[in-house]
């Protein structure tokens, strides 16, 4: 394989930095390091890479200041570590632009496929014109022309807002959307009942997609966070 | 440290006591002459005022509007000042003085609680860092000792033999980060002063979310669950309320030998909502029940065989989520054999 992705790491903990790097040259991926966020944004510019994963407690900065100068021309997907159990941290690193996060403690097998699912949403994004046509997981397809969802041979009848939340999701899948984030885009505005209004909707929308607690097959809750559309099985 | 809220609350009390002690008074000269009641009914009043409020400034307060009120109604002149008579001003001496070594004594008091409190607090601390520190040397020991068994003995070792020493590296791991989540919880709390940031989280993704966490680190284990079908929304610290039942069920998957079945269920009671997890399994050692919730803490000196016993911190981490959260959590052994842990949040209305 010549043309690998090349994944940047930026990671001040050396033995996590060398076992993130282990592996995903064992996966077929380029990987560059850096301790620091300043080493990482020159790495960054001189290297382009596919991909970020980035830590948040950097010695130097912030790590969502990386982020931020990242942001401001670039839409390389980033995927954040996080030491951090408050989903504070998360919530605002997500509505910064990063692209999804892990938090520390996390096994290799959680990693890649958040790097595998972050590659293909970079895929997505760059094809553009994609929008249209279905959108297909497990045994769900949404047929974005007719805006229309199908689970098996069933035709499955939601209201606007649950099938905007739903092509909303898919649109992004594999990505957590933040409850703001998907209030924005559904409702234009926030106010106090929206979060709400949301739940109610995706209470709903999981009841007639046969979602039971546990065993959600297309949709998965990040409490406290957002919501996740499966992308891979 | 005195917010605005105590402030008002003293200003009220300051304010209403010593209207109270005035119309008492009123009521009692309807029945009889209750002139030698007077000042010991002002004096009580002002008593009151001091045990109850924080500080000297509001019992100083309260007793010179009782002074004045005396002087005013009750003395002669009736209705009208008399602030030199020998007998006015000798009583709001001793007034004050009552004010003032009231003060003193609840001041001395509240000091004391405080300090008795910190000082149990500071024991529940060192007790838990004691337990803690003990608990995490075994996994530590597996973990250090495997991986220099693989690392110097790379050539002689099978692979068999390797992937059974790298197998128990990754066993003892996951119990570390289970204890590290249960420690992280702990301060989470601590560090808002016994107060949860509570949002309305939607039971249905808590459940399913508590789920998905119990079938990783126990795939085995099935568990059946009942929920109410309507869209119940409760406030809480989700993250924490989650660490309380994946607790409580790891807890019987790991104690309650002879389980067949493993129940999660959750009712509405009025403005409740009534979490039980039940097993069918041995139920708990009667013994152990009294103290189950902050056992580990008490006994914490004094562990017992290097077993792990991670379930010890999960459940006393578990009670203080859930007091935390304005609630208890109880257990008890089922008639039917078996063990069930209960607790209840409230929710929005």
């Amino acid at each position: 394989m010549a043309n690998k992705y090349k994944i940047l790491i930026v990671e001040d903990e050396s033995s996590i930095l060398s076992f993130i790097k282990a592996t995903l040259e064992a996966n077929e991926y380029q990987a560059i390091t850096a301790d620091t966020c300043k080493n990482g944004l020159m790495m960054y510019a001189s290297h382009r890479p596919d991909l970020v994963i980035l830590d948040l407690g950097l010695p130097d900065m912030d790590g969502t200041e990386f982020i931020k100068e990242v942001r401001r021309n670039s839409i390389t997907p980033i995927l954040v570590l996080s030491a951090r159990t408050e989903e504070n941290d998360k919530v605002s690193a997500l509505d910064l632009g990063a692209n999804d996060y892990i938090t520390k403690p996390f096994g290799t097998a959680e990693l890649l496929a958040r790097v595998r699912a972050a590659l293909r949403s970079k895929r997505n994004s760059e094809s553009s014109g994609t929008t249209g046509g279905e959108f297909t997981l497990n045994d769900m397809i949404i047929n974005y022309d007719k805006r229309s969802v199908f689970v098996g041979n069933q035709e499955i009848k939601l209201t606007q807002t649950e099938y905007n939340i739903l092509a909303l999701l898919s649109f992004h899948s594999g990505k957590v959307l933040t409850y703001a984030f998907i209030i924005n885009q559904i409702w234009g505005y926030v106010d106090g009942t929206s979060t709400k209004k949301l739940q109610v909707n995706m209470s709903n929308l999981r009841k007639k997609l046969g979602s039971k607690p546990g065993e959600n097959k297309y949709i998965i809750n990040e409490l406290g966070v957002g919501y996740r559309m499966q992308d891979e099985f | 440290m005195l917010d605005t809220k105590t402030i008002v609350r003293d200003a009220v009390f300051t304010v209403i006591i010593p209207i109270a002690a005035f119309l008492l008074i009123m009521l009692l000269q309807h029945f009889f002459d209750a002139h030698s009641l007077i000042p010991m009914i002002f004096v009580l009043g002002v008593f009151f005022v001091s045990l109850k409020t924080h500080g000297f400034l509001w019992g100083i307060i309260a007793s010179l509007v009782g002074v004045l009120l005396v002087n005013y109604a009750f003395t002669y002149p009736y209705y009208a000042f008399d602030l030199i008579s020998p007998e006015c001003v000798s009583s709001a001496v001793v007034m004050l003085l009552v004010a003032v070594m009231t003060g003193v004594l609840t001041t001395r008091v509240r000091t004391q609680e405080k300090l008795r409190a910190e000082n149990e607090k500071e024991r529940m601390r060192a007790n838990l860092l004691r337990a803690v520190s003990h608990d995490l040397r075994t996994p530590l020991t597996t973990i250090y000792g495997s991986c220099t068994a693989i690392l110097e003995n790379y050539e002689q070792l099978n692979e068999n033999q390797k992937q059974m020493l790298l197998g128990e590296i990754k066993e003892d791991s996951e119990w570390l980060i289970r204890m590290v989540e249960n420690l992280l919880s702990v301060t989470r709390i601590d560090s808002k002063m016994v107060r949860v940031n509570k949002t309305p989280t939607a039971l249905e993704e808590l459940i399913d979310t508590v789920l998905i966490k119990f079938r990783k680190r126990r795939p085995d284990q099935e568990v059946t669950v009942k929920i109410p079908d309507e869209f119940v929304s409760i406030p809480m610290d989700a993250m924490l309320i989650e660490q309380v039942l994946t607790n409580i069920l790891e807890n019987a998957a790991d104690h309650a030998k002879g389980m067949t079945e493993l129940r999660l269920e959750v009712d509405l009671k009025g403005n409740k909502a009534v979490f039980t997890v039940k097993d069918n399994g041995c139920g708990i050692d009667p013994e152990r029940l009294r103290d189950l919730f902050t056992g580990y803490l008490d006994r914490g000196n004094t562990v017992t065989d290097g077993t792990r016993n991670n379930m010890g911190i999960g459940l006393s981490v578990c009670s203080a989520i859930i007091k935390a959260h304005g609630s208890e959590i109880s257990a008890q052994n089922l008639k039917e054999g078996g063990a069930a842990f209960t607790f209840s949040l409230e929710m929005e209305d």
